[in-house]
């Protein structure tokens, strides 16, 4: 049964531009899926969607079904679609409202009426769980862009969403705060299987922990896959191929120059292990 | 004063405001505002309160100033000076004391003030630094192209479009962003929301209201 | 061309200190500046811009002091590119949008067309001169802030993080209109983490942590410093794995294209 799941939906803004057109989608519960695509593609579209902003908060015409979770995204409230849906935007700093640390987590606990004495418990928790253990009493503009989104994903997390999205989440960080971003994401996905949806122009850093790729093309969805199956029609049909992470544009060049046919790597390492034995198995053959 | 609830310092700002109002005599104002400064050296706000303040007697000593130049009555500019300052003062006292949220609860729990109205105050607040912050970034960004503001009146109220019309935009989108992200947090469901905060009132704050009714009845007393 | 003498820089109770830098950077060099967030690159190069002013130290453009400039007058010799462009956006045409800087800086108006038309041509911008600056896409917007420096006939282009949140296309366009203008003679100094885009662009790259400079060489040189990771940096994918298959005799390349060529040769037996 998937969680997400989109039947014939188009969607525009303002009739008659379509920014989704006709998007059949299927998203498995627990899994780790990365929307890939040019800009103006509908990626955040997509995003808002799956939190029932698009069609409810910003209005404009819809068509065909778009479910999550068995809710009709566009019947059911956004504060009760909020239960199960989590969304962390690209401008994330703004979905910032209170003075402190523990209350900005709080405020979405007391949202949902939850009792004090509980808040209290769940915010200690989840603020360890990110890394922002003492800074419970830290104003929140003093915190770095970093902090300030593990901030939000904290706030996010503490009403225990059973979809996680992510609208560019590390446009702002720097290669080892895009690394310990993604191992949290991937620890959350595997420990409490999330289903985890983010958005994301730097698909290398994704590679170790992604299991689909969804692209998307002017509002299309060309494909959802693996990350081989969609790295390896980007690459044959010549879509979007400046995106293919250097590590698989080597994949793919090896295997138009050779008669190999590779693994599909996550990793540097695991590339070239698998070319170290390649050379090795050559090297004794030869000998 | 930080363990003093919320609520009794809203009615604490309130009486004050009263008798800043009623009390006519300097000595009795003065007596005022000195025991707000040493309310707030003991809170122990944070310099920039106390810059604020500073600011606030310079203000009100040119306020003194423009009354004397018009009535030649010292008397009476000082008095106008000393209640705008008393009555400022506990706005300091009760900002630089008291957490948003706090104050939020209080007027939504104790004032039934609707959540909503509550929040946009506190928020509004909370924003303020944020906007001073991009004002200046988006000045230093157009520095780079060469802005300066330079002429007459006219050339320099047309070269602040360089900074208005982008600060205009960032607030537009910046709300607009709001407003969803709120929405996206669960912020519609009205019914069910709770206060993490505890605003109760203790014994303290029942003796501090008892003894503001009590100084106020005494004011009252002594000029009628 | 620009000289930092121990420039010391402190801000409060800030993180975003510079302690003690020096370099020079000469004319037509592309210099990529890397390191952590909060390691001090941007207010680096705020202090070059004269957005800020050092605490002790001094910086010299083409070898006068640079301690009474105010980033108006730089702006004729340094252009600044934000990571920000919709803080700058604020007329009713692309045209006029880039026109608005030379207006600043007093050029005559036959000169004003020539250097708009210029910068928009190099941006790949002239068919949008009339479009409204705000219905451009993020990428386009980004490619206006370069075209409103270009037009000011900058001699140096300071960029800061031009191609985050930007797509695939957009990010190689970029890169494409950096090497172009370097070939032109135009001095780059490139802020970025993206170490694919600094080995494909920069010859020189200078590192800075916890606002001290502790790099300073050629952008090969950097890759091989075993210092990388305690940086916060990482290398190029190919270089990773051409160092991993050293052992075949695979010689260490930041170019995908010559490190596949090279595996395929040993796999023929050439």
């Amino acid at each position: 049964m998937a969680i997400i799941k989109a039947e014939n939906f188009s969607y525009a803004y303002k009739h008659p531009h379509k920014v989704l057109d006709s998007i059949n989608l299927a998203v498995e519960p627990g899994s780790f899926s990365v929307i890939i695509g040019p800009s103006g593609a509908g990626k955040t579209t997509l995003c808002l969607a799956v939190a029932g902003a698009v069609p409810q908060y910003f209005g404009g015409s819809s068509a065909g079904a778009f479910e999550v979770a068995g809710h009709d995204i566009r019947k059911t409230p956004m504060h009760t679609l909020a239960l199960t849906v989590g969304s962390v935007l690209q401008d994330y700093e703004t979905q910032l409202v209170a003075m402190t640390v523990e209350e900005e987590v709080a405020f979405s606990l007391e949202n949902q009426g939850i009792d004090p004495a509980e808040i209290q418990l769940r915010v200690t928790k989840i603020l360890a769980k990110v890394g922002l253990t003492g800074y419970e009493k830290s104003e929140v503009a003093s915190l770095s862009g970093g902090q300030k989104q593990r901030l939000i994903l904290a706030s996010i997390l503490v009403t225990k969403p059973k979809i996680l999205v992510l609208d560019e989440p590390t446009s702002a960080l720097d290669p080892q705060g895009i690394a310990s971003l993604y191992r949290l994401l991937s620890a959350l996905n595997k420990e409490t299987a999330m289903t985890i949806l983010v958005v994301e122009h730097n698909i290398a850093a994704t590679l170790p922990y992604a299991d689909h790729f969804i692209l998307l093309a002017n509002g299309a969805l060309i494909k959802n896959g693996t990350p081989d199956e969609v790295l390896s029609l980007m690459a044959k049909e010549n879509i979007f191929c400046e995106a293919i992470p250097p590590l698989w544009q080597l994949k793919f060049f090896l295997e138009s120059h050779t008669n190999l046919k590779l693994e599909a790597w996550d990793s540097e390492e695991a590339a070239s292990k698998e070319l170290t034995k390649l050379l090795q198995k050559k090297v004794s053959g030869n000998a | 004063m930080r363990t003093i609830a919320p609520l009794t310092k809203l009615i604490f700002t309130v009486f004050v405001t009263l008798w800043a109002i009623m009390l006519q005599s300097l000595p009795a104002l003065t007596l005022l505002i000195l025991v707000q400064v040493i309310m707030l050296i003991f809170s122990k706000v944070g310099k920039t309160v106390f810059k604020g303040i500073a600011s606030l007697f310079v203000f009100a000593g040119m306020l003194a100033g423009i009354q004397y130049v018009f009535n030649q009555d010292i008397m009476l500019a000082s008095v106008t000076a000393a209640k705008m300052s008393a009555m400022t003062l506990v706005f300091f006292l009760l900002l630089s004391t008291t957490r948003m949220q706090d104050l939020s609860a209080a007027l939504v729990l104790q004032c039934h003030m609707p959540y909503e109205y509550a929040f946009m105050l506190t928020t509004a607040l909370r924003f303020i630094p944020d906007f001073l912050a991009e004002t200046k970034a988006i000045q230093e960004a157009q520095a780079c192209r060469g802005y300066t503001i330079e002429g007459n009146i006219l050339r320099r109220l047309l070269s602040y479009m360089a900074i208005i019309k982008p600060l205009v935009l960032k607030a537009v989108t910046k709300s607009e962003t709001m407003a969803l992200s709120l929405e996206l947090r669960g912020f519609g469901n009205k019914k069910t929301r709770s206060f993490g905060n505890d605003v109760k009132l203790n014994l303290s704050d029942y003796t501090l209201l008892l003894s503001m009714l009590m100084i106020t009845s005494y004011v009252v007393a002594k000029i009628y | 061309m620009l000289e930092l003498k121990h420039v010391i820089f402190s801000y409060k109770a800030q993180s975003t200190t510079i302690q003690d830098v020096s370099f020079t950077i000469k004319a037509g060099e592309f210099v990529g500046i890397v390191g952590q967030n909060g390691s001090g690159k941007t207010t680096l190069t705020r202090l070059i811009m004269t957005l800020k002013k050092p605490t002790s130290g001094e910086l010299y453009w083409q070898n006068s002091s640079m301690k009474n400039a105010v980033p108006a007058k730089m702006a004729q010799h340094i252009g600044y590119i934000f990571q920000n462009p919709d803080r700058q956006i604020f007329h009713d045409t692309v045209f006029e949008e880039v026109a608005y800087g030379p207006k600043q800086l007093g050029f005559p108006s036959e000169k004003i067309n020539n250097v708009v038309d210029e910068a928009l041509e190099a941006t790949g911008l002239s068919h949008l001169a009339k479009a409204y600056p705000l219905s451009l896409s993020r990428g386009q917007k980004q490619r206006l802030s370069i075209a409103a420096a270009l037009s000011m006939q900058p001699k140096m282009l300071i960029l800061d993080e031009p191609t985050s949140g930007q797509d695939a296309c957009e990010r190689e366009k970029i890169l494409k209109l950096l090497l172009k203008l370097l070939q032109n003679g135009t001095t780059i100094l490139l802020v970025t983490h993206d170490m694919e885009l600094l080995a494909q662009s920069a010859n020189r790259a200078i590192v800075m942590l916890h606002g001290r400079k502790v790099f300073d060489g050629s952008v090969s040189e950097l890759f091989q410093n075993s210092q990388l990771v305690a940086w916060g940096l990482s290398q190029p994918a190919s270089l990773k794995i051409s160092k991993m298959l050293a052992a075949f005799g695979v010689a260490p390349t930041c170019s995908t294209q010559e490190l596949g060529t090279n595996i395929v040769e040993l796999w023929e037996g050439k």
